[in-house]
């Protein structure tokens, strides 16, 4: 059988290797021990030498002489007399079972964090998506400022809902009828751990249990419902902590008057919903808010936070009790979109289903008791932020429009009442923005400029 | 080149009868045909790490396992494919284990450097130099400790001498009285280095004197002559009689590892006048001459190997590569 | 429960053992007829002769790597090297032959061999004989690493690496050598990889090895009556390393420091925290902290030797750093 001459290993880590030149010819007998080739590696010049006798056969096709071969090329045959040279040069030799090749893969994730937003550890990252916590607005107690476990957990409790455990363990109704009835329907749902649902029926039996003994004097004795409670601590803290100041001025509003009745005929053509003046106060008092960034802020700690986006509660009277859901980004929303979203909040609150992220955030607040008859009041500041608006009846009212020419007119007249915390803002600040607004609802069209 | 104690072998010739001297040429040629064989599969690609032949070196190896039983421990180099053939371990399970196959002798974990076969008391060839000298040495305090007859024995080049572990393995053995033999296989060069640039004293059994042990030189290349010095060395060892230094003056005639070049630092005429001395034709001519062995029986052992290497190459190439999810067995006992 | 000294459970492991099998030899400087620099082998040469309490000259690589050999032929050595730095001359021998024996040999020769001795910072004992380097050995595949810190632990996990067929290095810290503790009579053995956790707590965790163990511990029983409850955990052995343990505690508290004596870089604490953060990272409410010794050789004045390991202040600012993270 005819014996391969191929392209030999020099050193351990050669790969190919130049043929250089032949030493011995096509057709030559060889013997063992005989040099056959000279081989160019990276290293030196080598020669080859032959194992076996035989008659030195270099195929037509096989590499030439300068050619860079692979080791284990095939080169020439040593063949023994009265044998046929095999059929063409093959381009790869087998070696059996080439080896598994083991790949590696080394996926490099380098994940650059932004740092405009607070840093949070992974930990109460974890616990806030659990609890359903927006930690982007929390300030951190870990020594670098970064939001810890402590600091999610306790705004876990801060939530206005009664419910901090998964939704889905407590049916919407039963959170309700909990709220109603002053059941705490959390401890429950965590007593009841391996329950699925927590459902009306399950809070009505808590209910009766715990029903207020009947007093013989005719008094109704009813426990403060965990609702109301923080509504109270609320309250509280903001008349305690804050140095509440309030300032009032009667606005007249014929010109926004007139332009709702526009909007109002514009909008019953197509079916939309109509901007309440709520609606058209939160617009204008963003345009105020952007003059007068001092009160669009909140206190976090020992630092007042200007906020560059103006986002802007709106009170809400529902028959539970009162929520603040905010409008965020006022000042990328147009009219429509604000009209929309407080409406739908709106809803949303007096059914009782506001989520948690929809009360967060806030950095001003408008309350209207316009409805109620009410003229100028003094409104609670919501914390953490720093003023509130209080908006009073829209009255048609005789008005000296020119004094000196002594012309009085009926004009729509609203009285506007800011209270604003003077520990962060000082008065005659306080004031230009109450003029702004003012103008601005007597002006509408200067929101539009 | 100072000349080796030759041991007037002609005593051992004709007392040791023909089966003994048949076996002895027949390890010498396995040895021989497997390693030509591994140095042309070297050359075709299929080793894919290193070959250090030990051609030339046959009469070392034959003549020390000649005396060993497979509980016997040897313990040996980079240049120890002689040692495992003459110690017992297959042509085949040593050229499946260059190969790097499953079926090789260390199930492909080792190559070359690292064939191990503990049934047969061949306790590993070695990447590094010296540790060898200490580990038999070990195997003698076991064996001394355990009271079991038994010998370690380590093989070793000019190279290993000047080490530390030189030093200290047998100094050890010498003072604990161990039956452990010390062979050097003095080639005169590690790797490229002539030993007479490594020493200012060549004589490697000279140094026995310095640890208090017997030590002799003989012709590496002739069989009889270590047959014999491993015979007393082996016999004083398991008679109590401690450790023994073996100087085996010999030569490799082809070079340091496949794939190196053989120029610049020895002559041609110093390899061709080596293989002139070629351990297995000078013995085979001498079996005939003192008519020892009959032609027959040697051409049919010469015959029978050359198949046998053949064969293993064979063996090598259809052998399968190990699995890689076992590449991390084995770390530890459990 | 009787109490006796880390040196004494030691010796009284090794020699239950030696009384049962008589393939277990010591050998190493001093540790014949002077029964060892430590005491590690008192009495031992009277009792078990010259062959298996055996002195050795002064050639580390040659006991290692006879040692080695005699392993793989059948009998069970032990080498103690008395101060455990010695162990660095033969290297060659502890990870080219022995930590890959058992491998190159696909698993049929077995390493059944132990080396001991003493590690650790303190009395002015300076660069070469204070020694720890066990995160260098805990890097190695092949041999285990075991780091003691009670007398009970020392027994028991003694035991445990002389029944084993496993290399191991048994490393004893010098200032532990004289602490006292309980330990039961008999025979019992302590799994490797098996962490101990010396007190409960919820806020932090805390690992710690050796001596260091020590300090901690009582920093811990201190910040204790300020009502800080810190977990505090000893792994015990280096290699295998029980992170398992270390996990379920920073679920429960999400802070963990290591305090150790050796270096920070590439460390023990560097191997915990990478597990950790692999493993436990939405656990973490602060980044992992380490203590460790300063990355120097050791000096030799006392206040210098002093300034290079934590001391019980440092310990507890670190914990109280942790906290406020």
């Amino acid at each position: 059988m005819a014996i391969e001459i191929v392209m030999p290993r020099f050193g351990w880590t050669m790969e190919e290797g130049v043929l250089a030149e032949w030493l011995k010819k096509d057709g030559d007998t060889i013997q063992p021990g005989d040099l056959l080739f000279t081989v160019e590696s990276d290293k030196a010049l080598n020669e080859v030498e032959a194992f076996d006798a035989g008659i030195l056969r270099i195929p037509s096709d096989a590499p030439p002489p300068g050619a860079t071969i692979p080791v284990g090329g095939l080169l020439a045959y040593l063949m023994q007399p009265g044998e046929a040279l095999p059929g063409a040069v093959m381009d790869e030799e087998e070696h059996g079972d080439t080896p598994p090749l083991v790949v590696s893969v080394v996926e490099n994730a380098v994940a650059t964090v932004a740092r405009n937003t607070p840093t949070i550890s992974p930990r109460a990252k974890r616990i806030a998506a659990e609890l359903a916590v927006d930690w982007t607005t929390l300030t951190g107690s870990g020594r670098s400022g970064r939001i810890i476990e402590h600091d999610v957990r306790n705004a876990a409790q801060r939530m206005q809902l009664t419910v901090r455990v998964n939704a889905a363990r407590v049916t919407p109704l039963a959170r309700r009828v909990a709220d109603d009835l002053g059941v705490d329907v959390q401890g429950l749902a965590e007593q009841h751990s391996d329950r699925r649902r927590i459902v009306r029926a399950d809070v009505e039996n808590v209910a009766r249990r715990e029903a207020p003994p009947v007093n013989v004097t005719g008094d109704t004795a009813t426990p403060i419902n965990p609702m109301r409670r923080r509504i109270a601590e609320r309250m509280a803290a903001s008349a305690h902590t804050t140095a509440p100041v309030t300032l009032t001025t009667e606005a007249d509003v014929t010109e926004l008057v007139r332009l709702r009745k526009q909007i109002k005929a514009d909008a019953a053509r197509d079916a939309r919903a109509v901007p309440s003046y709520t609606d058209l106060l939160v617009k204008l008092c963003a345009e105020a808010l952007a003059e007068h960034p001092a009160l669009n802020a909140r206190l976090e700690g020992e630092s007042i936070i200007e906020c560059s986006a103006i986002h802007i509660g709106i009170a809400v009277d529902a028959e539970r009790g009162l929520f603040v859901p905010v409008l965020h980004d006022v000042q990328n929303k147009n009219l429509r979109r604000i009209t929309q979203e407080s409406a739908a909040l709106i809803a949303q609150a007096r059914a009782g289903q506001l989520p948690a992220e929809a009360m967060q955030g806030g950095t001003f607040t408008i309350t209207n008791l316009g409805m109620f008859e009410i003229d100028a009041f003094t409104p609670i500041i919501n914390l953490p932020e720093c003023a509130i608006l209080g908006v009073g009846r829209i009255v048609a009212k005789q008005i000296v429009t020119d004094a000196d020419a002594e012309i009085v007119a009926i004009r729509q007249m609203m009285f506007l009442s800011l209270t604003f915390d003077h520990r962060l803002v000082d008065g005659a600040y306080a004031a230009r923005f109450l003029r702004r607004i003012k103008h601005l609802t007597e002006q509408p069209y200067l929101w539009l400029a | 080149m100072t000349a080796a104690i030759t041991y007037t072998t002609d005593a051992t010739l004709q007392t040791l009868d023909s089966a003994a001297h048949l076996a002895l040429y027949r390890v010498m040629l396995i040895i021989r045909r497997t390693e030509e064989q591994l140095a042309r599969a070297h050359q075709g690609g299929f080793i894919p790490g290193a070959c250090h032949t030990y051609i030339g070196e046959e009469a070392v190896a034959t003549g020390v396992c000649a005396h060993l039983r497979h509980e016997d421990a040897v313990f040996s180099t980079h240049r120890g494919h002689g040692h495992a053939l003459a110690k017992g371990v297959t042509p085949r399970e040593v050229a499946a284990e260059l190969f790097g196959r499953v079926t090789g002798v260390s199930r492909g974990r080792g190559g070359s450097m690292h064939l191990f076969s503990p049934e047969v008391g061949m306790m590993g060839t070695s990447g590094i130099v010296g540790p060898c000298i200490l580990q038999a040495t070990g195997a003698g305090y076991t064996y001394k400790l355990l009271g079991q007859d038994r010998v370690g024995v380590a093989f070793f080049g000019d190279g290993a001498v000047n080490n530390g572990a030189f030093h200290e393995g047998l100094n050890l053995a010498a003072i604990y009285g161990l039956p452990t033999l010390f062979i050097c296989e003095n080639n005169m060069y590690a790797t490229e280095v002539a030993f007479s640039y490594a020493t200012r004293n060549t004589e490697v059994a000279s140094r026995g004197a310095a640890y208090g042990i017997p030590a002799v030189a003989v012709d590496g290349n002739d069989v009889l002559s270590v047959y014999e010095a491993a015979g007393e060395a082996v016999k004083r060892a398991r008679g109590g009689g401690g450790p023994t230094l073996i100087e085996c003056k010999t030569y490799r005639t082809r070079p340091h590892a496949e794939g190196m070049r053989d120029a610049g630092y020895r002559t041609a005429d110093e390899v061709d006048s080596w293989k002139a001395r070629d351990p297995i034709s000078s013995y085979r001519a001498r079996l005939i001459e003192a008519n020892r062995a009959a032609e027959a029986d040697l051409a049919a052992i010469d015959a029978e190997v050359k198949a046998l290497a053949e064969d293993a190459i064979e063996f090598a190439k259809n052998s399968p590569y190990p699995d890689a999810a076992t590449a991390t067995k084995y770390i530890y006992s459990e | 429960m009787r109490e006796i000294t880390f040196t004494v459970a030691a010796r009284e492991a090794l020699d239950e053992a030696m009384s049962a099998d008589p393939r277990i030899f010591v050998v190493g400087e001093g540790i014949g007829p002077r029964g060892g620099n430590f005491n590690t082998t008192l009495g031992f040469y009277e009792k078990y002769g010259p062959m298996r309490a055996c002195d050795t000259p002064i050639s580390e690589r040659g006991f290692v790597g006879m040692c080695a050999g005699a392993a793989m032929t059948g009998s069970r050595p032990v080498v103690d090297f008395m101060f455990f730095d010695f162990i660095l001359d033969s290297m060659g021998e502890l990870i080219n032959q022995i930590a890959k024996m058992q491998y190159m040999s696909s698993g049929r020769l077995k390493m059944p061999l132990v080396l001991r001795g003493a590690i650790g910072i303190g009395n002015s004992s300076a660069t070469h004989h204070s020694g720890n380097y066990y995160p260098i050995f805990a890097h190695l595949p092949g041999i285990r690493v075991v780091v003691p810190y009670s007398p009970y632990d020392a027994k028991g996990l003694f035991r445990t690496a002389l029944r084993g067929d496993d290399p191991v290095l048994f490393l004893e810290h010098k200032s532990l050598l004289n602490m006292k503790g309980p330990v039961p009579e008999g025979e019992y053995t302590i799994p490797f990889g098996k962490a101990n956790i010396l007190r409960e707590g919820t806020q932090a965790t805390v690992v710690s090895l050796a001596f260091m163990l020590k300090r901690t511990a009582e920093v811990c029983e201190k910040l204790a009556s300020e009502g800080i409850s810190i977990e505090l955990i000893d792994p015990r052995t280096v290699n295998p390393l029980d992170v398992d343990t270390v996990l379920e505690s920073v679920k429960k508290t999400g802070r963990l420091l290591i305090v150790d004596e050796t270096f920070a870089p590439c460390g023990i604490g560097a191997e915990i925290a990478a597990q950790v953060m692999e493993r436990g990272f939405d656990d973490l409410d602060a980044p992992v902290a380490r203590l460790n010794g300063v990355h120097t050789p050791t000096p030799y004045s006392p206040p210098l030797e002093a300034a290079v390991v934590p001391d019980a202040v440092a310990i507890e600012r670190a914990i109280r750093d942790l906290l406020a993270e």
